[in-house]
């Protein structure tokens, strides 16, 4: 046990994070280049968009200068905002955490997150300035970032480019000096933390775990701490990368064990593994159910694809155990689901690897939080959906959730910045200077303002270089009203949509004026509607259409027409119907973009 | 019954609006062309037809000695006794004594002439290179020169026209006793130059059809009858030869750019005068054959051009089998009932009120597979 190094690499998004992984796989002889970049990566997806979405780990044999054999686990942790729990059970696996930061961007909020983070576990952490090739790097500041951000002494960073290998095999040997062994014995009772999962076809759910004490092996008993179920352990093994199996799992260690876990809800991360000889051994601290907080509704463009979207989502949720799921119906849109996503980026990603992985063209509705409904009889109730909400003469009250929101910047962007967040009904709490160049605002900030756009518009009005990390907080009243989209008379369900009552009527109003471009005249006037109850706030309507029809023949060219109209047929597909309108996909989209 | 169409892509200039085939001082090349056409004509050497049309481009640019060489070669390759109807489209900058009578001599027995309108600022923007005079002129040469079937080409939507000029231009017309009239709405093709540069005072989609119904209204007051979407005629002169189109028929297109059907196949001349001129023969492109099932429903929605005299469902599913027009009756009748289609015994027409919104009820029928 002496001789083994669990670390981690915490980084703000794209500062290098896989590649540097990919450098030490190389030194430690784990793969031969390849010339194959990110090999932790492995989705197209991860790379595209410069993040970790699915944490994996990798056992390294390491040869240091002295001559003695180490082995290094190396714990990926998911590299974006919506997972801030996720990181920390990576992190509870962990002696020891190399802190990354990109030398040409300096210390950023999840820089700062994931520190702090990694500095309430406890472990060793190791600076390291990256990216020093660039000609733009400026290691003295990033030195100093460290040192009034984080009180971490920047002189003690090491420097390195993990794109050519410089300074790859002094952190190698940082992480055997300075990382303190696992503690924890292999005769006491057996205790394990399970930080990540996936699902395997034959094998079931695969848990990726760290062993603190006792040992695992084929044939033994093994119990999940927070339900009381017991399995039968099939195999145990470590990464390297792939599954390798091996006849015991010790104490230190960290590796998979695989059990039949046939039921996917029935792994969490940041649960404990015990000995069912020892029901009484004490969970890692820390455990709890991750709640989603983003939800929105996905429908198959044809109706007759409901079958196949429901296969699809079973077996995402196989590799994803933090998405949520459940049947949804809408007048509009038929059968579809309701998806709670950890965070917005998280829904956005989610989305995009359903279309790509599994082939499903899809219709998703504006996202919407959970508020907290408290109707007249003294009841209250969680709704994820507006179009749930109860009548409005049966409601008292309504709360909403908020976040506690840091946001780091350049002085000279927080004026644009501030002007933003105001306009989302942020509250500024604190307002700090890490450095002479930088400030770090601190919002209470309302997570329905968060999830229409903030995140986009806070790097378009920093020109990018504004960086924000976020945290649940908790609830908050507010005076809210549901606005119902009407179209020629009828209510569009997944039009409705939450506002504050300041905001409501020129959000409708924007809202109608988009609809009004988007859908296409029809052979009847269309009237489009917003209400509150049953009052009208804003309307706009469709005239009939007039003229559509193909004229010429020139010479006979049937062909020609027949192809036009039946361009038209396909377009007319994809259409939606509310009554006898036909409303195109992307108004189903509106809200999402209402406010550009 | 067999159509035979003939292409003559040449014009003095292009007009601002039109994206058809047709290729501006080119007229050197007449000659050579006339002999590429007769070439390609020997490779269907013994059809019959009974209606001949020349389009273009501008057809009237033959000289009298090309058109007669022209007509004499076609007669050597095919059965032309049987034919009732031959057309040849002229624009009125061309039409002359000497061109009329040589279409006379010739046989042809039916002109159509690209009027398009009678305000000479409407023309000027459109790029046409006659005026209104120059119109008129030729309409009445062509009546007083023996042809006894004229009709006229008229654009609706053209730059600055309002209603006014619009019911000048028609009265003007009908006063010159003109047979038939092919009723157009300009619509913005890519890269024509009117497309790139809209002027400002084009009337809007909705102000065409506000044109397109009062034309109508106009017309059919003074005995026209609106027996197509985009055509008027008197009691039996319509246009025999675009009827054989909207019927489904069989015709042959000869020429660069030209369009056939023959025993159910689609299929067209590559759009190149060059290849054209080196390999008449070899310029087959776009072969389409469809099955019986789109076959019928692509006759359905051509037929239902056809105002007056409609799709026979019972006519159709003779030709194609029950099987494959089962489906189309369903959606013939569910735009029975929206209003969109007018059922009569076993004919379907086209609700007078609808024909500028057709192509939805067309797409409607079309199936989507």
């Amino acid at each position: 046990m002496e001789n083994i190094r669990n670390f981690c690499i915490i980084a703000h998004i794209d500062h290098g994070k896989s590649t540097l992984a990919d450098r030490m796989l190389e030194l430690t002889g784990v793969l031969h280049t390849t010339g194959k970049p990110q090999v932790l990566d492995s989705m197209d997806l991860e790379r595209e968009r410069g993040i970790t979405i699915k944490a994996k780990s990798v056992r390294m044999p390491y040869q240091s200068q002295d001559g003695n054999n180490y082995i290094l686990n190396l714990i990926d942790t998911p590299g974006h905002v919506d997972f801030n729990y996720e990181v920390s059970r990576s992190l509870k696996a962990c002696e020891g955490a190399v802190l990354l930061v990109d030398a040409s961007q300096g210390v950023e909020a999840q820089t700062i997150a994931n520190a702090y983070l990694a500095i309430d576990a406890g472990l060793e952490i190791i600076p390291v300035i990256n990216k020093i090739d660039l000609p733009n790097a400026m290691v003295d500041e990033c030195r100093q970032q460290l040192q009034d951000s984080l009180g971490i002494p920047g002189n003690s960073a090491l420097l390195v480019s993990a794109k050519d290998g410089t300074g790859v095999n002094e952190l190698l040997e940082a992480i055997v000096t300075l990382v303190p062994p696992p503690k924890g014995s292999v005769d006491e009772p057996l205790k394990c933390l399970i930080f990540d999962s996936f699902y395997d076809t034959y094998r079931g759910v695969i848990p990726h775990i760290r062993v603190f004490s006792g040992s695992l092996k084929h044939g033994d008993k093994m119990m999940i701490k927070s339900t009381g179920q017991i399995h039968e352990v099939d195999e145990v093994g470590y990464f390297t990368p792939q599954l390798n199996p091996s006849n015991i799992i010790k104490a230190g260690e960290v590796g998979y064990v695989g059990a039949i876990i046939k039921k996917v809800g029935s792994i969490h991360v940041g649960d404990t593994i015990i000995s069912p000889d020892f029901p009484d051994t004490p969970a890692i601290p820390g455990f709890r159910h991750s709640q989603p907080m983003v939800f929105c509704g996905i429908y198959p463009i044809s109706t007759n694809d409901y079958i196949k979207l429901t296969a699809a989502l079973e077996k995402f949720q196989l590799n994803d155990s933090s998405i949520v799921y459940e049947k949804e119906s809408s007048a509009a849109l038929g059968w579809g689901y309701r998806l709670g996503f950890m965070g917005m980026l998280h829904m956005e990603i989610t989305l995009e690897r359903l279309k790509r992985e599994y082939g499903q063209e899809l219709i998703a509705t504006m996202p919407s939080v959970i508020y907290k409904v408290f109707t007249t009889d003294g009841q209250f109730s969680l709704i994820d959906n507006p179009s749930k909400f109860p009548d409005p003469s049966r409601i008292d009250h309504i709360e909403e959730p908020v976040i506690k929101l840091k946001v780091i910047v350049p002085t000279e962007f927080v004026g644009p910045i501030m002007e933003l967040s105001d306009a989302k009904r942020a509250k500024l709490v604190a307002m700090d200077h890490p450095d002479k160049k930088r400030a770090i605002l601190t919002y209470d900030f309302p997570l329905a303002e968060m999830i229409t756009g903030y995140y986009d518009k806070l790097k378009s009005v920093s020109r990018g270089y504004a960086s924000m990390d976020y945290d649940f907080a908790g609830y908050q009243g507010g005076d809210f009203v549901k606005v119902d989209i009407l179209v020629k008379e009828n209510q569009v369900d997944a039009l409705s949509f939450i506002s504050v009552r300041e905001s409501a009527q020129t959000k409708a109003r924007g809202l109608i004026h988009k609809l009004r471009k988007l859908i296409p005249r029809q052979m009847f006037e269309i009237p489009l509607q917003a209400a509150i109850g049953a009052k009208v706030i804003a309307r706009e309507d469709i005239v009939a259409l007039r003229k559509d029809v193909l004229a010429k023949c020139y010479g006979g060219d049937i062909t020609r027409k027949r192809k036009l109209l039946e361009k038209q047929a396909e377009g007319k597909k994809k259409m939606k119907m509310v009554g006898a309108v036909e409303v195109p996909q992307e108004a189903f989209l509106l809200l999402l973009k209402m406010e550009e | 019954m067999r159509g035979l169409y003939v292409h003559i892509p040449f014009c003095v200039k292009k007009c601002a609006y039109c994206d058809f085939y047709s290729l501006p001082n080119c007229l050197d090349y007449l000659d050579p062309y006339i002999r590429a056409l007769l070439q390609e004509a020997h490779k269907y050497a013994g059809l019959s037809f009974e209606t001949l049309y020349f389009g273009g481009g501008t057809p009237s640019l033959v000289t009298p000695d090309q058109l007669k060489s022209l007509l004499n070669g076609l007669r050597g390759e095919f059965d032309l006794s049987t034919l009732v109807e031959t057309t040849i489209e002229a624009n009125p900058e061309s039409i002359n004594r000497e061109f009329l009578l040589a279409a006379l001599q010739c046989d042809i027995n039916r002109v159509s002439i690209g009027v398009q309108s009678l305000n000479n600022l409407e023309l000027k923007s459109a790029g046409r290179i006659h005026n209104a005079a120059q119109a008129i002129k030729a309409i009445a040469l062509a009546k007083s020169t023996g042809l006894k079937n004229i009709s006229v080409d008229l654009m609706i939507g053209l730059p600055g026209q309002t209603w006014r000029s619009l019911k000048h231009s028609v009265e003007r017309l009908l006063s010159l006793e003109i047979q038939h009239l092919s009723v157009y709405c300009l619509s913005l093709e890519v890269n024509t130059p009117l497309a790139e540069n809209p002027p400002e005072n084009l009337p809007s989609e909705d102000a065409q059809a506000d044109l397109f119904e009062r034309i109508r209204e106009l017309l059919q007051a003074d005995g026209f009858r609106h027996y197509e979407i985009s055509n008027f005629a008197k009691t039996g002169y319509e246009c025999l030869h675009n009827l054989n189109y909207w019927r489904g028929g069989e015709y042959l297109g000869l020429g660069a750019a030209a369009a056939s059907h023959i025993e159910g196949i689609r299929f067209k001349n590559r759009a190149n005068l060059e290849a054209y001129l080196k390999r008449p023969r070899g310029q087959t492109i776009e072969v389409e054959q469809l099955d019986i099932k789109h076959k019928a429903e692509e006759e359905s929605i051509i037929r239902l051009r056809l105002l007056e005299e409609g799709l026979n469902i019972k006519e159709l599913t003779n030709k194609y089998g029950i099987l494959f027009t089962q489906e189309i009756k369903t959606h013939l009748e569910e735009n029975v009932m929206s209003g969109a289609l007018v059922r009569q015994g076993n004919v379907y027409r086209l609700h007078p009120s609808r024909v500028l919104t057709s192509n939805p009820i067309f797409a409607s029928i079309l199936s989507q597979d």
